[in-house]
């Protein structure tokens, strides 16, 4: 596809999307709402899990501290109204998140494959435990944000275009990182780690780097969400199950290429929201089957499989 | 003082079943090099099998070990011989881990069908006897409990010293392409000790069903215990592993002691953390990983 192309598509892309709120009820607009929050957690994670290798079993600790941190500064400083007034505390709660990967990311980036991906998963749990124990945080009891949302507007649809216009930031950085000199080093560490530090990549600052993006990114979207919920408690947003999702959508989609993660998110969420919508109970079974049958049929994930339409010559491998 | 003893005689008691749970987990860890994250749900089924058998059959959870044991074996192998070889041949170990996880939220969700979502405990007669020695008291299940595991951990050992099974065993774990070329069927072993692993979760399972309540949601729990264990202890080995249950079981016990029970979890994981960044090989290391 040449470059005109591309252009063209996004440009329809965007208008669909900024036009569907007027066609779409209400149920659906939160499913696309829904459906950009979980894109842009699997983008997010891509960073790290995808171009560098380092699969990240905790992540949602960074959803957690992004929230908690948006409604912490309301606690402190009084929280106020209109959608101005949540820009500080996001910012915020994108920063500590990341802070907080910096101070973590030192010994547990030591870590190598499943330790770092369990030991990941024992932060995640160890925060969400200490926020939910700890009186000062108020997990336990839950916190409150104001609604930011403007009088007179639905409140689905400001979130729908909130969460459609990060999921755009994040995949705009994502593929940034993907086609820079940084990307091309995450690449190098995920294929062979040692071969790279010996050829002079600075292996410890860029996968730190992109442990912190990573968590940067999460913690963005996890104030947002904060907003949105209005009032959480520490498990509505430390979700162990999130952070299994994020994998899950990267790993049907393609892991490590740019837009995998939104396919994979969105076929989860078509399965799940919309078309077994009724079957609650089988949720878990349906993201199960999906995750073995993607292993087993085709391990690259949808965007990473030779694709074989009859009359057209087979897809390129990697093509995105 | 002897709050603390008392305490540290519970933990050990919690430790010994942690071990026998964990096992299985690092022996397959060990062997094949697979985390398997099906364990925490071979665990549980064993549970739900020893209740099946004990409310329709009568058969009480310590006899029931057999039997459950016994399925689970033919579960495991069948298990290593679809799913997991057909994952390790197509894609790649660390591949393996995310299939184990799919195949996790299936089970899971197939027992949670099948049993439904409440607690469930096993109560045979003895459940409500102590015993007392001094000012020390021991719930008598969990002296029993401990006992079957250091039975079952014991015959493990055993089994991996002095058996031809076992030596091939070990012989796989270290070089498979050597053991190949010796003439052992690699793929068999592996079928064998999946299924001797699941076999050991299954019995681990009628035990905790005595002990506590469970459900199929505290699968997950047991899949983290096991990896606590291993990480602790060290891959591979039934010593390690009893190292790594009896050192988790004080953690959580002391814990839950002075700190408070809702902070096991936490203290639990903050360990792991220490550990994998101190020793990642765990306390007694792994007998097979120098080759590796």
């Amino acid at each position: 596809m040449n470059r005109f192309v591309i252009l063209l598509l996004t440009a329809v892309a965007a208008l669909l999307v900024a036009m569907l709120p007027i066609l779409l009820g209400p149920y659906y607009i939160r499913v696309l709402q829904t459906f950009f929050f979980f894109a842009g957690l699997g983008v997010a994670w891509n960073i790290l899990g995808g171009y560098a290798g380092y699969w990240s079993f905790g992540h949602t600790v960074s959803i957690g501290i992004g929230a908690f941190t948006a409604a912490w500064l309301g606690l402190i400083f009084g929280a106020g109204s209109g959608p101005w007034s949540m820009i500080l505390p996001v910012i915020a709660g994108a920063l500590l998140s990341g802070l907080f990967a910096l101070v973590i990311a030192y010994p547990l980036l030591r870590l190598r494959g499943t330790y770092f991906a369990i030991a990941m998963l024992g932060v995640s749990q160890v925060v969400a435990e200490l926020v939910n124990n700890v009186s000062i945080f108020q997990g336990g009891i839950g916190v409150f944000l104001p609604s930011p949302v403007p009088s007179g507007m639905p409140v689905e649809r400001f979130y729908y275009y909130i969460f459609a216009v990060v999921l755009s930031l994040l995949l705009l950085i994502s593929w940034w990182v993907k086609r820079s000199r940084f990307g091309y080093a995450l690449l190098a560490i995920r294929e062979d780690e040692d071969t790279a530090m010996m050829l002079g990549v600075p292996t410890e600052r860029y996968k730190m780097a992109a442990f912190v993006l990573s968590a940067v990114m999460v913690g963005l979207l996890g104030a947002i969400y904060g907003y949105s919920l209005g009032y959480f408690t520490t498990y509505s947003v430390f979700r162990l199950d999130w952070s299994l999702n994020m994998i899950v959508f990267c790993l049907i989609g393609g892991i490590g290429t740019l837009m995998g993660p939104v396919i994979g998110a969105a076929l989860i969420l078509f399965l799940t929201q919309v078309l077994l919508g009724g079957f609650l109970d089988l949720h878990l079974m349906i993201t199960g089957a999906l995750v073995v049958a993607v292993i087993l049929v085709m391990p690259g994930g949808i965007l990473r499989t030779r694709w074989r339409l009859p009359g057209r010559m087979p897809a390129r491998e990697g093509a995105e | 003082m002897t709050l603390f003893l008392q305490t540290t005689l519970n933990g050990l008691m919690l430790g010994g079943i942690y071990a026998l749970a964990a096992v299985g987990f690092s022996l397959i860890f060990g062997v094949i090099g697979i985390v398997n994250l099906t364990h925490g749900v071979f665990v549980i089924a064993g549970a739900y099998l020893a209740l099946l058998f004990y409310t329709e059959l009568g058969l009480d959870p310590l006899l029931s070990m057999l039997p459950v044991g016994a399925l689970l074996f033919a579960v495991g192998w069948i298990y290593q011989r679809t799913i997991i070889d057909w994952a390790i041949s197509r894609a790649s170990v660390e591949a393996s881990l995310v299939v184990t996880f799919g195949m996790a939220m299936i089970l899971r969700n197939l027992l949670q069908l099948w049993f439904g979502p409440d607690v469930q405990t096993i109560t045979p007669f003895y459940s409500f006897f102590s015993v007392s020695v001094g000012p020390f008291r021991v719930d008598m299940v969990r002296l029993v409990a401990l006992g079957s595991s250091m039975v079952l951990l014991l015959g493990l050992t055993l089994l991996l010293a002095r058996t031809h099974f076992g030596r091939a065993m070990r012989a796989v774990a270290q070089q498979p392409l050597a053991a190949a070329l010796s003439g052992l069927n690699v793929k068999r072993i592996h079928a064998m000790t999946f299924g001797v692993s699941a076999a050991l979760a299954g019995a681990s399972g009628a035990i905790i069903g005595i002990v506590q309540p469970f459900s199929a949601a505290s699968e997950v729990a047991w899949t983290l215990n096991a990896f606590m264990v291993v990480v602790l202890g060290g891959v591979g080995s039934p010593a390690g592993a009893l190292v790594g249950g009896l050192l988790l079981g004080l953690i959580n016990s002391y814990t839950a002691q002075y700190f408070g029970p809702a902070l096991t979890q936490a203290a639990m994981f903050l360990v792991l953390v220490l550990m994998l960044l101190l020793r990642p090989t765990g306390l007694l290391g792994n007998p097979y990983g120098e080759s590796r």
